[in-house]
């Protein structure tokens, strides 16, 4: 018994430092703000009253909190199809040995380590009506071209572009890990079985990617749907009202500059609901088609 | 416990949303004895570390005995979330320079005395609750429109326009020669897609009823009321005939302003901190500005003018006293005021105080505002209000995009001034 004991005082010693944590920086807080949801607090205010469900009534009915759910959804749909589909096709061809391709694979990450502000201010620059690509646009005869984060009807896209950019190394680094680890000799005997590059890569490397899809996507799925940076930076939930506001703005205008804490909790406690549901049914879905070897 | 909890809702808001960072800048070690103030602001191009600095030395050289530890903000202009988050974590500095939302942080500030206020000219400017929390230390103009003399003479204008017509005229004028009339800005800075908004609901709204603000308050007009909705079609109209450019949008206000400085536009209505020595008194520019009033349907006379922005105190500071001394001293050091007005073209409103001479752009400014006041034609600035002359908190941020709709055709007028009604019933 004495041994069971000591060995579980080994493992907690090693595991409280990291428990202590999570428990006061991740669990303490989303409990705490579960409860700042019921009420009205704000923290430029003496008092608060306890409200019950009331914050989250509300939130069915304001329209900017569901135009900025409808934005970050759409937002994330982007960044996770593309960097996916793109970072698949750049893989496949970085998939081989020289420096050439050592090189690539750096220029490719680059993005990804680079601060999200500095992406941001970037790309500001890049998608100016009088930047680099409005200007080979008009070089290239283009009398009008658009007003990339100007046209309300082009900036949630715009936005979505820069951050699959920024993503987009992340991709092909996990998907290069997956594209290693297939076993040549597959690969081998389906050719000599007379099988194509098409069908080789649709029958064998395709299915064993599947770890490196569930990874991209639920990352992807998270990282998106907590955006705050690029749009703080680059378009400030605009051009106009709520163009390109996603839910973490919104949540920081309603806590911050509308100085209504308690309403704001009551959004993040439903955002954290929505990516939890949705990382959870991703990695169900994704993990189903994973294969053994 | 009560800290505790906002501590912890303000990491979960953190976590969730952004990551904040905070700079505290070192000082030089406390002398013995020494009682320390906190000091929160925020630096700039024009108001780097060095400007800081220097006013801060300035300020504890009249009051010894006091030693500053600067707390610098992310962004300039980010300042009030960056406050707040302090507030929530209970590290709100003592002292703070450029609140904007005065009136959330009122019930966290000490409310200046009449005795505090004698040497400051308008000693009620932005009250709250007839509580004065802001030092009313400066005033900016608004309503002011920068023009490019040179791009006015090759459209064949030959005088600034002194009525609405005219500047009709004059932008009409421009764009048939291919001349943007209107700069404007906007991206991360919604703000500068508003001030031609401002000029207009300055002659055409408070130039008629100066107390519209607090009657909105008190619910006896409303947005969709004739006069603003005939302001407003007005603005929506000059984005409607392309003299507001709706690309413009995306460019933040640096871009916005070096937009106007390298000619790609004709007028950049614009607050007189424009006249500052780094930007429309910059010897370096290569084009001659002039400025008019934003003209009104009959003339130009009134003009748009705040006074506050000064510096605040916490009402919980450690050494309550010690952080007034040190305020007070900051904000009436005369050297600290030129430095002010060189650096971030303010006009002091300070009592006996004058400017020290100063380039062509803020002269002209500077005259502008003090013909409008001798005339009494000042009128508050839309937008641009503190207290209880202010919109409600979160308004602001809804009416700088509320113009961006307009700019960009997203909204009609009727769409945009419904909103606004509905937001602020929301908001009160």
């Amino acid at each position: 018994m004495r041994v069971v004991y000591r060995r579980a005082w080994y493992f907690l010693s090693f595991g409280a430092p990291g428990l202590l944590i999570y428990v006061c920086f991740v669990l303490v807080p989303i409990l705490l703000s579960v409860g700042y949801s019921m009420t009205n607090y704000s923290l430029l205010r003496p008092g608060w009253t306890w409200v019950g469900l009331r914050n989250y009534e509300l939130l069915l009915t304001d329209q900017a909190f569901l135009t900025s759910l409808r934005v970050t959804t759409i937002l994330t749909v982007m960044v996770l199809v593309a960097p996916n589909l793109l970072g698949l096709a750049i893989a496949v061809l970085l998939d081989r040995r020289g420096w050439f391709y050592n090189a690539m694979r750096s220029v490719y990450f680059t993005p990804m380590v680079l601060s999200s502000v500095v992406v941001s201010v970037i790309w500001t620059r890049v998608l100016d009506d009088e930047g680099p690509l409005n200007q080979a646009l008009r070089f290239l005869g283009v009398a009008d071209p658009p007003g990339w984060l100007s046209d309300p009807d082009y900036a949630l896209f715009s936005l979505g572009g820069i951050v699959s950019w920024q993503m987009l190394g992340f991709c092909v680094v996990v998907y290069l890990a997956g594209l290693q680890g297939v076993p040549n000799e597959l690969a081998e005997a389906a050719s000599i079985d007379g099988a194509g590059p098409w069908t080789r890569f649709r029958r064998i490397t395709w299915p064993l990617l599947a770890p490196a899809l569930t990874v991209n996507t639920v990352v992807l799925l998270i990282t998106t749907f907590k955006i705050f940076d690029h749009v703080k930076v680059i378009t400030n939930g605009g051009p106009g009202t709520g163009t390109t506001a996603t839910v973490a703005f919104t949540i920081m205008q309603e806590g911050f500059v509308e100085n209504h804490q308690g309403y704001a909790s009551a959004m993040a406690v439903v955002m954290l609901v929505i990516i939890a549901v949705a990382s959870v049914v991703a990695l169900r879905v994704l993990q189903r088609r994973e294969v053994q070897l | 416990m009560h800290k505790t909890l906002a501590a912890g809702l303000a990491a979960l808001l953190a976590l969730t949303a952004c990551s904040v960072n905070e700079a505290a800048a070192p000082s030089s070690p406390a002398p013995a004895g020494a009682k320390e103030v906190t000091f929160l602001l925020f630096e700039s191009p024009n108001l780097n570390a060095a400007y800081w600095d220097a006013q801060i030395k300035r300020a504890t050289d009249a009051v010894p005995g006091i030693t500053v530890k600067k707390v610098v903000a992310p962004a300039a202009g980010s300042r009030d979330e960056f406050a707040k988050q302090l507030i929530a974590s209970g590290q709100f500095p003592d002292v703070h320079i450029g609140l904007q939302d005065i009136l959330g942080f009122a019930p966290n500030l000490y409310a200046w005395t009449p005795e505090d206020l004698k040497d400051f000219e308008c000693a009620t400017c932005g009250a709250t609750g007839g509580k004065v929390v802001q030092l009313p230390t400066n005033t900016q103009t608004h309503s002011n429109v920068y023009y490019n003399k040179g791009l006015f003479e090759k459209a064949g204008i030959t005088a600034p326009p002194k009525t609405y017509a005219e500047l009709l005229d004059a932008a009409a004028k421009l764009k048939a020669k291919g001349i943007t009339p209107f700069v404007t800005g906007g991206g991360p800075d919604a703000f500068a897609s508003t001030l031609a908004w401002t000029g207009v609901l300055t002659t055409d709204v408070y130039g008629k009823n100066p107390d519209w603000m607090r009657q909105r308050r008190e619910g006896k007009v409303t947005f969709s009321d004739p006069d603003f909705k005939a302001a407003t079609q007005k603005f929506a109209d000059l984005a409607a005939k392309g003299y507001i450019d709706k690309k413009d949008l995306s460019r933040d206000y640096g871009a916005t302003q070096t937009a106007f400085l390298e000619g790609k536009g004709a007028m950049y209505p614009m607050g007189s901190w424009f006249a500052s020595p780094g930007a429309g008194d910059n010897p370096e520019n290569k084009i001659e500005i002039g400025r008019f009033n934003w003209p009104g349907e009959a003339d130009s006379a009134k003009l748009a003018a705040f006074t506050g922005g000064g510096l605040t105190v916490s009402a919980a500071a450690k050494d309550l006293e010690s952080a007034k001394k040190f305020a007070l001293a900051f904000q009436l050091d005369k050297a600290n005021l030129d430095a002010s007005v060189k650096a971030d073209a303010l006009f002091p409103a300070i009592k006996g105080y004058t400017p020290p001479s100063m380039g062509p752009v803020f002269t002209e400014s500077y005259k502008a505002w003090s013909d409008a006041k001798t005339a009494g034609a000042i009128v508050p600035s839309f937008g641009w209000e503190a207290g209880d002359d202010a919109m409600l908190p979160g308004m602001k941020e809804k009416w700088w995009s509320s113009a961006q709709d307009l700019v960009s055709g997203k909204k009609n007028v009727d769409d945009v001034l419904s909103y606004l009604d509905d937001e602020w019933d929301k908001s009160s």
